[in-house]
């Protein structure tokens, strides 16, 4: 893989101010990560380990104290819109604008010829499955459905990588199995490369090649997994025990992180 | 980074120390800024004293108003008509306000004739306060109570109609008594905004009686600046105006304490 | 709380029936007080509303609202660049809204003997004095109304390439649009007061100094009159400016 990475994370380093502007908190520390074209990665840690301060960091949203990232070669100084599409723990819809508007609106940013925006923008929706609700304002879907519709647009966006932060935290338990598959089919289609920075032990089997777990702040890399499954998964994989195996093992290298992130507040505390 | 993430992360990210400091330095700079124009346009009299007087006159007139207490006959009166009618007002807006707000029903019926009566600039009524009590104190007590009256009422109609159903249902099913429902829900979850209606019923009841006593009065506080004014003495004029909006200031300031500092329990 | 009864009308039967008693007290009060202070329903809206018909008291009109109207815009344009000028950016807000709000707090009657010493007694210092009521609301709504905006759409729009010129036109303003109409309700309503407390003062023409010079001449069925007519377009002003507010806040 060495040499065709598409994103490469080199020697990545973040601090930053506290609340209160006087202390520096270390957030991320040397931080290597290549990752190939068409890979599915993700980020799991314990709160606060660093991981959607990464996640920013490769959109080019936040620039790295120290280290650098290169997408494609050449190296992120800002945001990327040709390149990186995000896909927030909110859907960020505009709520005075329609769901196709939304859309239409992020293409005249990412600076799409006007003449093409609509249609754009149409197979999109069709892609998720919600051409039926281009009319709607964001207030008349459900969350599912908005964060479909965020899918949607980071889809018109036609970039090969696609960043997303907790994407279905705001989501119900059923909700979620739901799109997890959904995204796994659509995401074998495009063949995009994802990061995605989640809580779930599940999401995260279910979803990646490959796992890297973070320990608590400061954010280094603990282990990293490899989950040899091809996509699109189907939902029989959550119940094989190649998926549990994996998810216990991600279990135990979690707990240790989570227990310690949980002292250091403590101790924060008193 | 670019230009662009930076404007975004200015709306959301705190101002570093520097920045702060650099903050603090414009505002006194502006105000120093003000301060020096003001005194190098007054010093050779480009600009007529008779429009702007020099800072250091208006000073000097200033301090000796504290001083001489030369201010404290129109004061007088003025605190005395605010004394009536700041209570009036308060009172009287705080009472129906209360009255339309005990019943769902009542409050539907008539906040609206309230919240309308509101839009109205009050000061159209000055006149009529003026032909019926004359120029004398008496039609501005009238006046300021009037104008009080609609804020006060109107924060108490929504400080009691707001209060959050949980609190009281939580309140029924511990078999709260009706006073104690009062005492202990409905006015502790109303206070805060009584009292920011106590803050403007009083403040805009004091204005009303400045006002009134700007257009049409023989004395007190608000007719002292006019006199200046008419008199051509624009140093006097100034002296009293800063000396006024002193008063005004202060007086919001220390409602505003107490409106805090009741309202955060 | 305790549910309302069935038979209870609809609160708006009840609204009409008060208003409709409070103009019966007037009608009754007035027919028994003194004519020299008091006058009837009845009688103001006969010999009253005839004060509608003299060329005076139209030219007075027109030059009231004519003088509103040009107040009311210049305090919108005014109030929107100051409001988006101390919004531009966190350092701007945190350094030129207190001064804003220190201007905002000082009780601008005092001040009113210097607006007729810098723009005469003419129009000049009418428009000023509202424009300086009324700029003040639709500043701080708009301030209000750009801090309201969710940091994530903003974020969002950047990591999708946004100019700072597009984040102004596709997000900016139309989230501040609700927040510019609650500004504009206020400022509509303060610029009149500011008008007509300069008309009241300076007596010379419009509506507020013929208010004034009926009350002087004891002719109480033409103020009352007057008043009436005033309030009902300050309220219908108002009521206007709400429904514009709820048309352009669906979203919320």
């Amino acid at each position: 893989m060495e040499g065709e990475a598409l994103i490469k994370v080199d020697d990545v380093r973040h601090a930053f101010l506290s609340k209160t502007g006087e202390e520096e908190v270390l957030a991320l520390d040397g931080i290597n990560i290549d990752i190939a074209r068409g890979e599915m990665v993700s980020l799991i840690g314990p709160s606060g380990c660093g991981k959607s301060t990464l996640l920013n960091v490769v959109g080019g949203m936040i620039a790295a104290s120290q280290g650098h990232v290169l997408i494609g070669g050449t190296p992120v100084k800002g945001p990327r819109p040709k390149d990186v599409a995000y896909i927030f723990q909110e859907s960020a819809l505009l709520p005075w604008a329609t769901i196709l508007d939304n859309i239409k609106v992020s293409l005249e940013f990412q600076g799409v010829p006007r003449a093409s925006r609509d249609k754009i923008a149409r197979i999109s929706l069709t892609a998720v499955g919600l051409d039926a609700f281009g009319d709607s304002y964001p207030h008349q879907l459900s969350g599912g459905m908005k964060q479909r519709a965020a899918l949607a647009r980071a889809l018109s966006l036609r970039t090969d990588i696609l960043l997303m932060d907790e994407p279905f935290a705001a989501l119900d338990e059923q909700t979620r199995m739901i799109f997890s598959e959904d995204l796994s089919r659509l995401l074998a289609n495009e063949h995009k490369t994802i990061v995605l920075v989640t809580h779930s032990l599940a999401e995260a089997v279910f979803l990646s090649d490959r796992i890297f777990v973070f320990t608590s702040r400061p954010g280094r890399i603990k282990a990293v997994l490899n989950v040899d499954e091809p996509h699109p998964r189907i939902p029989t994989f959550m119940t094989s025990s190649k998926f549990n195996d994996l998810r216990n093992r991600l279990y135990e290298l979690l707990r240790d992180e989570v227990l310690a992130a949980i002292g250091k507040d403590r101790q924060g505390l008193a | 980074m670019s230009g662009a993430s930076s404007a975004g992360q200015a709306l959301t990210l705190r101002l570093s120390k520097s920045q702060k400091r650099l903050s603090l330095l414009v505002k006194i700079g502006v105000l120093v800024a003000l301060l020096a124009i003001w005194h190098l346009v007054t010093v050779d009299e480009f600009v007529s004293p008779f429009f702007l007087p020099k800072p250091d006159e208006v000073l000097r007139v200033f301090f000796n108003i504290i001083v001489t207490g030369q201010a404290w006959p129109d004061l007088k009166v003025t605190l005395f008509e605010f004394a009536l009618a700041g209570p009036i007002a308060v009172i009287a807006g705080g009472a129906v306000g209360f009255l339309i707000s005990l019943t769902r029903y009542g409050t539907r019926a008539f906040e609206p004739i309230v919240s309308s009566v509101y839009a109205i600039p009050i000061i159209i009524f000055y006149p009529v306060s003026v032909m019926a009590l004359g120029i004398g104190p008496e039609s501005k007590i009238a006046h300021g109570a009037l104008f009080g009256f609609f804020p006060m009422c109107l924060s108490t109609i929504q400080g009691f109609s707001r209060v959050d159903p949980l609190y009281i249902r939580l309140a029924h099913s511990t078999g709260a008594s009706k006073s104690q429902l009062f005492w202990r829900i409905m006015l502790p979850a109303a206070a805060p905004t009584i009292l920011t209606g106590v803050r403007l019923g009083l403040m805009l009841s004091f204005l009303a009686i400045i006002g009134g006593e700007t257009i049409a009065s023989l004395e007190g506080i608000g007719h002292r600046i006019v006199w200046y004014a008419e008199g051509m003495q624009t140093g006097n004029m100034f002296a009293y105006i800063v000396f006024v909006i002193m008063v005004a200031v202060l007086m919001n300031t220390a409602l505003s304490f107490l409106e805090i500092r009741r309202g955060r329990q | 709380m305790i549910a309302a009864p069935r038979k209870l009308p609809a609160p708006w039967v009840l609204r009409t029936f008060v208003v409709l008693i409070l103009l019966l007290v007037w009608e009754i009060a007035g027919r028994h007080g003194s004519q020299l202070l008091f006058s009837p329903l009845s009688k103001v809206l006969t010999s009253g509303l005839q004060i509608f018909a003299e060329a005076e008291v139209l030219e007075a009109l027109k030059t009231t609202a004519w003088i509103l109207v040009v107040g009311f815009v210049l305090s919108v344009a005014i109030g929107l660049v100051l409001g988006l000028t101390v919004s531009m950016s966190r350092f701007t807000y945190q350094t030129f809204l207190p001064v804003l709000l220190l201007l905002y707090a000082i009780p601008q009657i005092t001040v009113l003997p210097l607006f007729v010493l810098y723009f005469g007694s003419g129009p000049a210092s009418k428009v000023a004095f509202g424009v300086s009521h009324g700029m003040f609301p639709i500043a701080v709504s708009v301030i209000a109304g750009v801090q309201g905006i969710k940091p994530l759409l903003v974020t969002s729009a950047i990591s999708m390439g946004a100019s700072r010129w597009q984040i102004f036109r596709r997000i900016t303003l139309p989230y501040l649009t609700p927040s510019l109409f609650t500004g504009m309700r206020l400022a509509s309503t303060a610029t009149l007061l500011g008008v007509l407390l300069a008309e009241l003062y300076v007596s010379a023409g419009g509506i507020g100094h013929l208010t004034r010079r009926f009350g002087e001449n004891f002719q109480p069925d033409k103020l009352y009159a007057l008043i009436a007519a005033l309030s009902l377009m300050a309220i219908l002003i108002n009521e206007t400016m709400r429904m514009l507010e709820r048309r352009y806040s669906r979203w919320l």
